[in-house]
């Protein structure tokens, strides 16, 4: 029987990285008596080993709790927990569609962060109700006042009413779960209207085909349904519907207002995209609800195997996890140094490391990647405009009239101590300040322009190490802007190596060239000859290193006993040889690729 | 299983006054009157007679007394030790028996009694001469000690060894070619040179930071130079790591590198058995190599190249049987320079024993 939208909360619950949202939610499902607190595991809702490791949410979750509030009356609770990463935002801002509220978990030690404010932003973007909660209350460093200050005044919300809890003591929970009942509002919705329903995740099951996580918004939807997905046309049956709790409880229908699981028997998830709308074939309405987005992919990278019989295997894995993961997409590529592999666009570095982990541990893989680049718009000279997605792609100079590349606005909030180094770091980035703005007396947000590319090279960490970890980021993508931009090459023993080639501006050709080939030359082990490295563009040398040939080796006892021992070191050897890429005779460690990434202004 | 006779006889004993900053070998600081000490050496003269017995000795001909330091327990046991040698297998088909000692530990009467008991060669850790050197090593003697060792050594025996080492920390290329030119006025007949290994869980590993290291480039001069003076003073290289006046070589240790089976006594000590089809290397009852005939076909391939006289070719054309991938391999280290044709062999060259793991390595992985 279909709950009374009037006892239905949806709500999400949405924090800067490790203010302590998964923690939160596991007190939830355990004060609410959903999970016995015999089966908790930590980080519930955060399913996959590397979301728990990195305590991050990658895949959107929906979990429904049912709550005896203290009015006597039973409400139907749908927490949505979202991904917590900038790469996500698209994913974060369909699941806050799917809800009329927002917890806004705010660290009590570390107060308003710039993933507080992004996330915010959405919320309040989304006409959700906010409930703001200040968490960690039991730390001695807490500072809850401090913290309000800060919601109120960088923020803009009220939190008079911020409740103030701990998600490692269950202090507060009650309070939350009361306020969420008071304050969220419920669904509205026509029960009556044909069916329309927000997709806000969806993945591939194995045994069940896509899977995806709904809210109805008017209508209902039931099993035997044969549903009509608006964005991407395809039709399906509806083989199941329910919810989670957290383990999958099918139900007869999900009905307004209502958020869970569909199950569509569909073979391919990109048929069933976040942010579309389903409706039912017959009588189905033509209108989708708004804010449907293709993700789009902003950085790029070239995956090879380092044995060349795992190319198949690797097309296999990436056709695996895709069918998981509508935003990654990839063809073919090959490089003279590192034989076949693949161009994989990502949404961001975070959605690239985590691929690239899976890929390695779920499919035993071993991988090398290139650095990460942006697509670039090349305008030809013919009038044509090319997409370039790496720097062997990049047309010989003179061919084109100029080069565009991606900008971002990114926020930076930090304590006023670090402005100056921000300052720094983002100017030697190529960043243009844009304005500065007081949120509160320890806070400051600064707003900037800045090339996708430099913030793709290793800027999170450098900005997180130069402001002794206070600094917080976020940014959304800008537009295109045209840059003086050069193809730098890489040299070893005299060969260009494609696979060390990059796109850099040209006032910062000559410095990163130098930096690389010292670097190169620290991470390039000597060779039984001498290795020259050279940074070139086109054919002039701009930096030089060299390593030197390598003389001797370990030479130890190998007397009766010492046998075995000198054995398992040669096995080690061969292994540790395997682990790099031999290009030419030239033995290349795995993070000579990555180096660039690691080059220090 | 039928297994081929053991040719060579090692004992282990793991004792020492006080252990080294370098070593990582099986070997226990004891008191010289520990009561454990008695016991460890009543196990060992039983397990001798057992093997006797059941007639495991009876191609042994050499034996390699080694440790830690044999001549730290002092005489008593030594000497019984020797004495159940000498009744257990006859000791005049054994060419060569070695005892190693510390030059601290080496007494005149013990000298002697060795001597008397069958021992016909020496073998001494003096590592350096420079007692700076030998403080930073942390080994117990110093330079003087290492002297009058040696010359109480050379009164009975004239086989006498001493072990030196390159790359200590603090070492330059002068100072080393003084303790080689040392070893040589000293009268020794054979000698050792490594260059230091850091092992990890070490004293020396611990402090490695504090302490400056001559680099790979240093060490490697220092190689060189060991087989610069040794070579003009008479001596021959003739493994790596070995230097030896004509007739001296270490009968025992070419065992090793020649694929010959040899059983090992006493804890931590390693026995190789093989036949036509298999070796296996056991210690403490555990079995730490098994190999097919490739694998063994492969380690002797390796092993030769440790000494000058490498692998020859009947040898090598025998070895291609299992290893078919043998014969373009050696073609292609000659190629990279790591070794030469030579008298009707494959020859290390001295680029090859210095890049040792290169070569090694490529003739270990043939098997796999």
């Amino acid at each position: 029987m279909a709950t009374d939208p009037q006892h239905i909360r949806n709500f999400s619950i949405i924090a800067h990285i490790d203010h302590g949202k998964s923690t939160l939610s596991d007190r939830i499902l355990e004060q609410t008596g959903t999970v016995a607190v015999r089966d908790m595991q930590e980080q519930l809702l955060d399913t996959m080993d590397i979301e728990r490791e990195r305590g991050i949410t990658i895949k959107s979750q929906a979990v429904r709790v049912v709550y005896e509030a203290d009015d006597g009356q039973s409400y139907q609770l749908n927490l949505i927990d979202t991904p917590g990463h900038v790469d996500f935002t698209y994913e974060v801002s369909r699941s806050l569609a799917a809800c009329e509220g927002a917890v806004l978990v705010v660290d009590a030690t570390q107060g308003v962060e710039a993933q507080t404010v992004a996330n915010a932003m959405l919320a309040m973007n989304a006409n959700l109700e906010i409930i703001p909660l200040i968490n960690k209350i039991d730390l001695p460093a807490a500072e809850p006042d401090r913290v309000r200050e800060e919601i109120e005044d960088g923020l803009a919300i009220p939190a008079d009413d911020a409740v103030l809890a701990s998600g490692k003591t269950g202090e507060g929970i009650h309070d939350l779960l009361e306020s969420i009942v008071y304050n969220i509002p419920a669904p509205v919705g026509d029960a009556s209207a044909p069916l329309r329903a927000l997709i806000f995740d969806s993945y591939f099951d194995a045994y069940r085909g896509v899977v995806a996580l709904v809210r109805v918004m008017d209508g209902s939807m039931k099993t035997g349904d044969r549903i009509h997905m608006l964005a991407t046309g395809a039709d399906a049956l509806v083989e199941e519907v329910g919810v989670r709790t957290p383990k999958e409880l099918p139900l007869p229908e999900l009905s307004v207002g209502e958020v869970g699981y569909l199950v569509t028997g569909l073979k391919d998830v990109s048929q069933v995209k976040v942010g579309d709308t389903v409706t039912l074939v017959e009588g189905g309405v033509a209108s989708a609800l708004p804010g449907y987005r293709e993700a789009k992919p902003m950085v790029f990278t070239g995956l090879y195997p380092i044995e060349g019989d795992q190319y198949e295997p690797l097309k296999e894995a990436l056709e695996k996890l895709a069918l998981n993961d509508p935003a990654l997409i990839w063809e073919p590529e090959t490089s003279v140094a590192l034989g076949f592999g693949f161009r994989v666009g990502f949404l961001g570095l975070l959605h690239m490391e985590v691929v690239k982990e899976r890929l390695e541990r779920e499919f035993g893989l071993d991988l090398l990647a290139t650095a990460p680049s942006v697509e670039y718009k090349v305008y030809l000279r013919d009038g044509e405009v090319l997409s370039v997605h790496s720097p062997q792609e990049m047309p010989a100079a003179g061919t084109y009239d100029r080069i565009e590349e991606p900008y971002l606005k990114a926020k930076v909030l930090v304590p006023p101590d670090y402005i100056g180094a921000v300052m720094d770091l983002t100017v030697a980035r190529r960043g243009t300040f844009v304005t500065m703005n007081y949120i509160s007396e320890t806070t400051v947000e600064m707003l900037w322009e800045i090339p996708l590319s430099e913030l793709i090279m290793d800027f999170f960490d450098k900005l997180k190490s130069m402001t002794k970890g206070y600094a917080s980021l976020d940014y959304e993508f800008m537009g295109y802007q045209a840059s003086d931009l050069v193809k730098l090459d890489i040299l070893l023993a005299g060969k260009p190596i494609d696979a060390l080639s990059f796109i850099v501006h040209k006032d910062k050709a000559y410095e990163r060239g130098r930096v690389l080939t010292d670097k190169l030359k620290e991470i390039i082990p000597r060779q039984m000859f001498e290795v020259p490295i050279q940074a070139a563009i086109g054919g002039r040398v701009l930096a030089r290193q060299t390593v030197k040939a390598k003389r001797k080796d370990v030479l130890a006892k190998c007397y009766g006993g010492d046998i075995t021992r000198k054995r398992k070191l040669l096995e080690k050897q061969k292994a540790g040889k395997k682990r790099m890429k031999a290009i030419g005779n030239v033995e290349v460690p795995q993070e000579a690729f990555m180096a660039i990434l690691k080059v220090d202004e | 299983m039928a297994h081929d006779p053991y040719e060579a006889l090692y004992i282990h004993i793991p004792f020492c006054a006080s252990k080294c900053a370098y070593c990582d070998f099986d070997s226990l600081a004891y008191k010289a009157d520990d009561p454990y000490i008695p016991e460890y050496f009543e196990g060992l003269v039983a397990d001798i007679r057992r093997l006797a017995k059941e007639g495991e000795l009876a191609h042994i001909r050499t034996i390699y007394i080694g440790g830690g330091t044999p001549t730290h327990v002092g005489q008593k046991h030594l000497t019984s030790l020797l004495y159940a040698i000498s009744v257990s297998l006859d000791l005049a088909q054994v060419q060569e028996l070695t005892v190693e000692a510390n030059p601290e530990s080496l007494t005149e009467p013990l000298v002697k009694d060795m001597w008397a008991l069958g021992v016909n060669r020496l073998s001494l850790g003096v590592q350096t001469f420079d007692d700076g050197l030998l403080g930073t090593i942390g080994r117990i003697h110093d330079g003087k000690a290492a002297r009058r060792a040696i010359d109480i050594a050379r009164t009975r025996f004239e086989n006498v060894s001493i072990d030196l080492m390159c790359g200590l920390p603090g070492q330059d290329e002068e100072g080393f070619a003084r303790d080689v030119d040392e070893g040589i006025r000293s009268g020794v007949v054979h000698m050792s040179v490594y260059p230091l290994s850091l092992e990890k869980g070490t004293p020396l590993y611990r402090r490695r930071r504090k302490l400056s290291f001559p680099d790979e480039d240093a060490q490697a001069d220092m190689m060189e130079r060991a087989e610069l003076i040794l070579t003009e003073a008479g001596f021959e290289r003739y493994e790596v790591a070995s230097y030896a006046r004509p007739g001296f070589e270490s009968k025992h240790n070419r065992i090793y590198w020649e694929g010959v089976p040899y059983l090992g006594i006493g804890r931590s000590a390693v026995t190789m058995t093989q036949n036509a089809m298999r070796r296996m290397r056991v210690r403490d009852g555990v079995v730490e190599d098994d190999l097919d005939q490739a694998n063994m076909a492969a380690e002797d391939a390796m092993l030769a190249m440790r000494e000058v006289r490498g692998l020859s070719k009947e040898r090598a054309q025998a070895l291609a049987c299992v290893l078919p991938a043998l014969p373009a391999e050696l073609v292609r280290l000659k190629e990279r320079g790591l070794i030469e044709e030579r008298g009707g062999a494959w020859c290390p060259t001295k680029r090859g024993w210095l890049l040792g793991n290169e070569l090694f390595g490529a003739l270990m992985s043939l098997a796999s």
